[in-house]
């Protein structure tokens, strides 16, 4: 362990800026950096980024930007190769990435290759003052239990979920930029990408409003139902998108861009209604965020109850009309 | 593109759709006890049994179906050979237990070492239980072959893996040389249901069981994962209001008038 070395984090962009999900990394990072008094640094990997290493300085004391050609776009080999040689040189205490599909892929190999281990879906990172060691917190057993494992060996690795810290608001420093001699050797590279296929766009993790869509919907039919709900809503809240549970995912009902649980999007919308979910602990993990949580459903049994702030039972396809009707009627 | 060898990794555990209340947690021995629910296949390793299986439809081959574990439920595997698998390998020491990923991705390179020749290993995204999702990128780092995460789909071509890797919005088509590893979503499609003529014949198919020096791996090497704490999750403190009326239509116009009163719409 190199109980001397900063907190390293790991910055996503997208579109020239730092992706949101920066932002709540870099206050995990400085959480962490605080209790011990360490520096906060960031690392920026891929091709022309100044944009976003300049946005990160305004949160650390040093940004290291490793640029390169063939950085962009994203291959895990080489990723994984330039972070590792990285923090063979930096030596970092730890390293604060987030839970995306990329990072998934290629951290694995760069813990291996630096002798240390790795918390994937962590939802807290705290560094044990007594011991220097990072203790990360995860739902396990689909998120009906929480483990904290104890990570020791440095660099101390950690894949933060979305939405579990709040974003940093505080942008006040004037973080030195430090360019990384990065040589990429394309060579490295595994696998090879033929094409990619962009899904629908849906920013969900933005939303005001999410309706959302189970089991219980059943069919085109249904979905229906929620669509015209949304469009009553309109005309009270700019940001509403449909959501659903995984099984009118798999039904091939809804596209899996909105998508919402353990394996879909977190959301953190100011309401969220479920609409014939049952609520198995993998969806509730996704919708905790929320700041109300309206459900529908006809079994009053379902566990879907236990988290929502207000319920309803009975079948969705006579309260949603309803509900649309009295919505209509107040001003 | 001769017949592929297909080796499809496979965890056991508790059943990850019971209800909450099946998930005792005790905290003193840092354990997940299930109460009223079956062991069964992890959901992730099923997906990545059937892209295992539908290859060997169009390829022919073999698919060997690897196990580890501290105490191996052959009874729960044999689900494995009864939809179409060949082989069935259990790797078995008391000491497989509470390890790190590294060291359970280790332990399965070393049976699969001793498998010999393959083409290809899949593996589920991650398993139900610990939620890691680190294993088999780990095995595919330890031998030096490619690896591609998160597949929807598989294919073989001109002796080559073609992937469709889930990306956060759609999704990229990958290619790699064989050997290589892919670990498999949920998207790739359910395991099938077998025919009560080949759960019948399955019952022939040996189960081959080796324990830890079989595949020449000494267990005290072996690290084991640093659990500080196992805890339930903090409950989150709402109590539902429940939206009342004669009929489904005036619960609707209450839930309506509900949300307004508490200034939400």
């Amino acid at each position: 362990m190199n109980p001397h070395g900063p907190v390293l984090v790991l910055v996503e962009t997208e579109e020239g800026r730092c992706a949101p999900i920066t932002f709540e990394l870099l206050k995990a990072g400085s959480e962490i950096a605080q209790e011990a008094e360490d520096a906060l640094c960031a690392f920026v990997v891929g091709h022309d980024v100044s944009g976003p290493a300049e946005e990160a300085a305004g949160y650390v004391s040093r940004v290291y930007v490793a640029d390169d050609r063939s950085l962009s776009p994203f291959q895990p080999d080489l990723y994984a190769q330039v972070v590792h040689d990285f923090c063979l040189s930096l030596k970092p205490l730890s390293l604060i990435m987030g839970q995306t599909y990329e990072n998934l892929e290629m951290a694995p190999k760069i813990a291996r290759r630096l002798g240390t281990d790795l918390i994937t879906d962590c939802i807290r990172a705290e560094r044990d003052s007594a011991s220097g060691h990072l203790l990360c917190a995860k739902p396990v057993y689909g998120g009906n239990a929480r483990a904290v494992f104890e990570l020791d060996a440095s660099p101390q690795m950690a894949l933060i979920r979305p939405k579990a810290y709040e974003p940093t608001i505080e942008g006040r420093s004037k973080g030195e930029i430090i360019p990384v001699d990065c040589r990429v050797d394309p060579s490295l590279a595994l696998t090879e990408s033929l094409d990619v296929v962009s899904g629908e766009i849906v920013n969900l993790d933005q939303a005001e409003v999410i309706v959302s869509a189970g089991r219980g919907v059943r069919n085109i039919e249904g979905i229906e139902k929620l669509k015209t709900l949304i469009v009553a809503l309109r005309k009270r809240f700019d940001r509403i998108e449909l959501g659903a549970s995984r099984p009118m995912v798999d039904a091939g009902l809804i596209p899996r861009s909105r998508q919402i649980g353990q394996t879909g999007e977190r959301v953190a919308p100011r309401l969220y209604i479920a609409v014939g979910i049952s609520g198995s602990i993998q969806h509730l993990s996704g919708i905790t965020g929320s700041e109300k949580i309206v459900a529908v459903n006809k079994d009053a049994e379902a566990p879907i109850f236990g988290a929502a702030d207000y319920g309803v039972v009975g079948p969705f396809e006579e309260v949603l009309p309803a509900l649309i009707e009295q919505l209509e009627e107040l001003p | 593109m001769k017949p592929p060898a297909i080796i499809v990794c496979l965890k056991i555990i508790p059943d990850p759709s019971g209800p909450a209340s099946a998930f005792q947690v005790d905290s003193e021995l840092k354990k997940v006890v299930p109460s009223g629910i079956p062991p069964v296949i992890n959901p992730y390793d099923e997906n990545a049994l059937e892209a295992a299986l539908r290859l060997k439809t169009q390829w022919g081959g073999r698919v060997v179906a690897v196990n580890l574990s501290e105490k191996s439920m052959v009874t729960i595997l044999r689900k494995a050979l009864t939809v179409g698998a060949d082989d069935l390998i259990v790797v078995e020491d008391p000491d497989f237990q509470d390890l790190t990923s590294q060291s359970i991705a280790g332990a399965l390179c070393a049976a699969v070492m001793k498998i010999g020749s393959y083409d290809l290993i899949l593996t589920g995204r991650q398993a139900a239980d610990w939620e890691s999702g680190q294993v088999g990128l780990l095995m595919a780092d330890m031998l030096g072959i490619p690896a591609i995460n998160l597949a929807q789909a598989i294919s073989i071509e001109n002796g080559k893996v073609v992937v469709e890797k889930l990306k956060r919005r759609g999704h990229e088509l990958v290619r790699a040389p064989l050997p290589a590893l892919v670990t498999v979503s949920n998207e790739a499609g359910e395991l099938r249901t077998p025919s009560i003529r080949a759960i019948h014949e399955s019952r022939k198919k040996p189960v081959t069981v080796w324990k830890a020096n079989d595949i020449g791996i000494d267990p005290q090497v072996l690290k084991k994962r640093k659990l500080r704490e196992l805890s339930r999750p903090p409950a989150r403190a709402s109590s539902c209001c429940m939206v009342e009326g004669e009929s489904a239509q005036e619960k609707g116009r209450a839930l309506a008038l509900k949300l307004r009163e508490e200034g939400i719409i």
